[in-house]
């Protein structure tokens, strides 16, 4: 069997999103047979592109010039392109300040220091560029991250997940964090798939996945009202992970 | 119908008559204060005072999510073993019982689900009597489902009439023969009485899919699933498959899935046939109180109240088809 | 066998028929009855091992050695990596599932086959159906339109029984960048106008439909002008029938299964029901 050919990239991130492919250690000898990690910076040396890729897998969000060209140039040398992530596929936390003065911003950091990159207000992949598909999580779950890779093994990718956190905390038989003990739990707007990982540890939903694929915003605000969480609570909390909540 | 009296203090020694049938599951309260189906260990006491548990018993013959198939390049595809311990649910209330007697309607028959009649096969019933609550709806109209049980326990004052419903049950009553009396009382009014009614179905109003009753609903619904996960009938299930890394290999879930969800009728290419809510509650409605293929005009509603309790924002689909019904249909 | 677990196969050919559509043959074993016996309009559950499992019409006519036809359209998440499948791959199937064309209803009657796009797929099957036994029938009109003359499935098949008379044939395209001089007889009109020229005797004709959910209202309506009854008209649906035995719950259509009280349906049955004809 030819070995599919990856380049998997971080641009705006904290990198988290690779590391979890590489803490897959029990799986690494099986991958390292069956792809060829062709561009992987944060793993590998050299890092140059070279040629086409089956897949480029791309980590975080767009904030810098040459993340773009980087972007640009995975995108066309790729036959699926696939976000991995929350920061990628919606932008994540990187985003919370977008659409403040970027120059005091800066200045709030790192003071009168120059800094070497010009920065813009930083935006998913899909602004940029067509993505194939995309995995969510901060970090993504690691059983969704070998699921993705085997299936690209098939020439497959990952089908859309249709349910919320909510849906998999019901199905572990757990108490309802807001319902049952007044939490901000956000397992109502969250997407499903990390198997209510949070809420059955009686950790509410911090909303890491980004929304559900279907959300009823009006009428979740309503009930996060009735157990004494404001809209502005809510939204603070959601927009953490996905600037596009901020509707 | 053979029936004897059991002592509330000699429950516990019942219990351990019964384990040595199979391991013992039944409805206990958590520290978290939610009551579920789980393993009664030793010394452990069901609560059977407790109005409901938050799953169903279908949780013990459909797996929330379950591999359903093997695939290697050299075998096909293959059905994994399932263990063949019996399993003893103690403490099933009628409703659930009929819940697992329209699961048993959906996947066995002459074509069985090879998972779930193996889960069935080896499930032992034990059901109890109960009071309905404010939630229950068991009582609203007769159901023709039927809550069959191996064995039954009637909660009388001091005790519990047990009486067996099969030949399981028979063989029970015999193993536990040494803590159990001859019984001197008459049994109390069934309260299964309400389902295996062989009067004519109630009729189910015709929704109007124009109504704006729908409409609301959707409006209200949080596309959360919670009622559906909690409801003792609702089966649909999603089918997924995973290959294995090793690119010869794979297996197949299927996990529940909700009919308000978007991917519910969904098809390649992205075209759904119930692409608002109103509509998928419409369907929501019609699977409950009409439904569908070879079970069409059997009521799947069982009346346990789980999809009320759960409902974050309060749906519930018995008021509507109350309203509907008013509407003159 | 049962249902539920798939059976493996072997592609023995792959057939392009346009763009990202071909037809497949599968191989299974002799005298398998997913291939010896299905009718018209059934369909079959194909799994591509490590991908997942889609419901496909059968496109042939029943064999004893065992070889399937299926037209598959490279469009979703399982269609997709099959493209770059290739003769000698194993895939699996389950079936055959579901309600067929009645075909002892078509006896000594006219038929009219409307077929748009992908729809010619079990439509084909039918049409095999009749023509091997092709003196129990009467006339047998097939009607079929596609976006573009290069979608027109099993053209040579369709020319060729034409000139033999045994069908009449109209062909129809929605619109046309090239190619359309050496499809004889094609015109550029929407599917539902080729009925216009069609005359039938509505008490001896039943037409079976398969298409893209859109045109069959405008098909229906036609039909009905024609004065054909309802339950002359039959239609081959398609929904998301995951499991094909009447248990996922996906595919219902009012308060049919498509998958068992279906995926054929007369006009009569889906009277009144909510978006049964897309």
């Amino acid at each position: 069997m030819r070995k599919i050919r990856l380049a998997i990239a971080g641009l705006t991130a904290c990198s988290g999103c690779q590391l979890s492919l590489l803490n897959c250690e029990d799986e690494l000898p099986e991958l390292v047979e069956r792809f060829e990690f062709s561009f992987f910076p944060l793993a590998c040396s050299p890092a140059e592109l070279t040629g086409e890729y089956d897949a480029a897998m791309v980590e975080g969000c767009l904030s810098m010039p040459h993340e773009k060209e980087l972007l640009l140039e995975l995108r066309a040398r790729s036959r699926y392109l696939i976000a991995l992530g929350t920061c990628a596929v919606w932008g994540g936390i990187a985003t919370l300040r977008n659409g403040e003065n970027r120059e005091q911003l800066r200045q709030l950091v790192y003071g009168q220091n120059p800094v070497a990159d010009a920065t813009f207000d930083p935006k998913s992949l899909k602004d940029l560029v067509q993505v194939d598909a995309g995995i969510v999580g901060c970090p993504p779950e690691t059983a969704e991250l070998l699921r993705l890779l085997a299936g690209l093994l098939r020439g497959a990718l990952p089908e859309a997940i249709d349910y919320p956190v909510c849906t998999e905390c019901n199905m572990r038989e757990k108490l309802c964090l807001l319902l049952g003990q007044n939490k901000i739990c956000l397992g109502l707007l969250t997407s499903g798939g990390c198997g209510a990982k949070c809420p059955s540890l009686s950790v509410p939903c911090e909303g890491c996945r980004g929304p559900a694929l279907e959300t009823n915003l009006e009428e979740s605000f309503d009930v996060y009202a009735r157990h004494g969480f404001d809209r502005l609570a809510v939204r603070g909390r959601l927009r953490r992970f996905c600037p596009e909540w901020l509707l | 119908m053979v029936a004897r009296f059991l002592e509330i203090s000699n429950l516990k020694a019942l219990l351990n008559l019964l384990r040595q049938r199979g391991p013992v599951h039944g409805p206990l309260r958590g520290a978290d204060g939610v009551v579920r189906f789980a393993s009664l260990t030793r010394g452990v006491l069901p609560d059977l005072s407790a109005s409901r548990t938050m799953l169903p018993p279908k949780k013990y013959l459909l797996y929330p999510r379950e591999r359903i198939l093997t695939y290697t390049d050299h075998e096909g595809y293959r059905v994994p073993a399932e263990p063949g311990l019996p399993l003893i649910l103690f403490g099933v209330h009628p409703c659930d019982l009929a819940g697992v007697n329209y699961l048993d309607k959906i996947f066995l028959g002459d074509d069985p689900d090879p998972l779930y009649s193996a889960r069935r096969a080896r499930l032992i019933l034990v059901g109890s009597s109960c009071i309905p609550d404010r939630f229950c709806s068991c009582h609203a109209s007769p159901s023709p489902l039927q809550a069959l049980s191996d064995l039954f326990l009637h909660t009388v004052d001091g005790g519990f009439i047990l009486t067996s419903e099969s030949a399981c049950g028979d063989e029970l009553l015999a193993r536990m023969q040494s803590v159990l009396e001859e019984c001197t009382m008459d049994v109390p009014e069934d309260t299964r009485r309400f389902f295996g009614s062989t009067d004519a179905v109630p009729v189910i109003a015709e929704p109007e899919a124009t109504g704006p009753e729908w409409q609301e609903c959707a409006d209200h619904c949080l596309g959360c699933g919670a009622c559906s996960v909690c409801c003792p009938t609702c089966s649909c299930f999603d089918v997924l498959e995973f290959g294995g890394l090793d690119g010869c290999s794979a297996e197949r879930v299927r996990q529940w899935d909700n009919c308000l969800f978007k991917g519910h009728a969904q098809v390649a290419g992205g075209l759904s046939f119930r692409k608002d809510r109103a509509e998928r509650f419409r369907y929501r409605y019609w699977h409950k109180y009409g439904g569908f293929g070879p079970l069409r005009d059997v009521v799947s509603c069982v009346g346990c109240g789980r999809c009320r309790v759960a409902c974050p924002t309060g749906i519930d689909l018995r008021q509507l088809a109350g309203q509907l019904d008013k509407g003159g249909k | 066998m049962n249902s539920s677990i798939p059976v493996s196969a072997v592609i023995s050919a792959i057939r392009p028929l346009a763009q990202d559509v071909s037809l497949y043959t599968l191989q299974t074993e002799p005298g398998n009855l997913a291939a010896s016996s299905f009718l018209a309009g059934q369909f079959l559950e194909l799994s591509l091992p490590g991908v997942g499992e889609i419901p496909v019409s059968y496109c042939g006519y029943p064999t004893k050695d065992g070889s399937i036809e299926l037209c598959i359209r490279h469009i979703g998440h399982v269609t997709i990596p099959l493209k770059t499948s290739a003769a000698g791959n194993v895939v699996a199937l389950r079936g055959p599932f579901g309600v067929g064309f009645p075909m002892s209803a078509y006896n000594g009657q006219d038929l009219v086959l409307i077929a748009g796009g992908l729809g010619m797929a079990p439509l084909r099957s039918l049409l095999l159906t009749l023509l091997a036994r092709r003196k129990r029938y009467g006339k047998i009109t097939v009607l079929y339109g596609a976006r573009d003359a290069e979608s027109l499935l099993f053209l040579d098949e369709l020319l060729e029984l034409q000139r033999q008379g045994a069908i009449a044939l109209s062909l129809a395209v929605d619109r046309t960048d090239h190619g359309l001089a050496n499809v004889p007889g094609c015109r550029i009109v929407l599917l539902p106008e080729l009925l216009d020229q069609l005359a039938i005797d509505p008490g001896r004709t039943f037409a079976a439909v398969c298409g893209p959910p859109v045109v069959y209202p405008y098909l229906v309506s036609a039909l009905q002008v024609m004065a054909l009854p309802d339950d002359r008209i039959h239609l081959s649906l398609e929904r998301r029938m995951k499991c094909g035995v009447g248990r996922c719950g996906h595919c219902a259509v009012g308060r049919y299964l498509c998958c068992v009280d279906g995926p054929v349906f007369s006009c009569a049955q889906l009277a009144g029901i909510e978006g049964a004809l897309g």
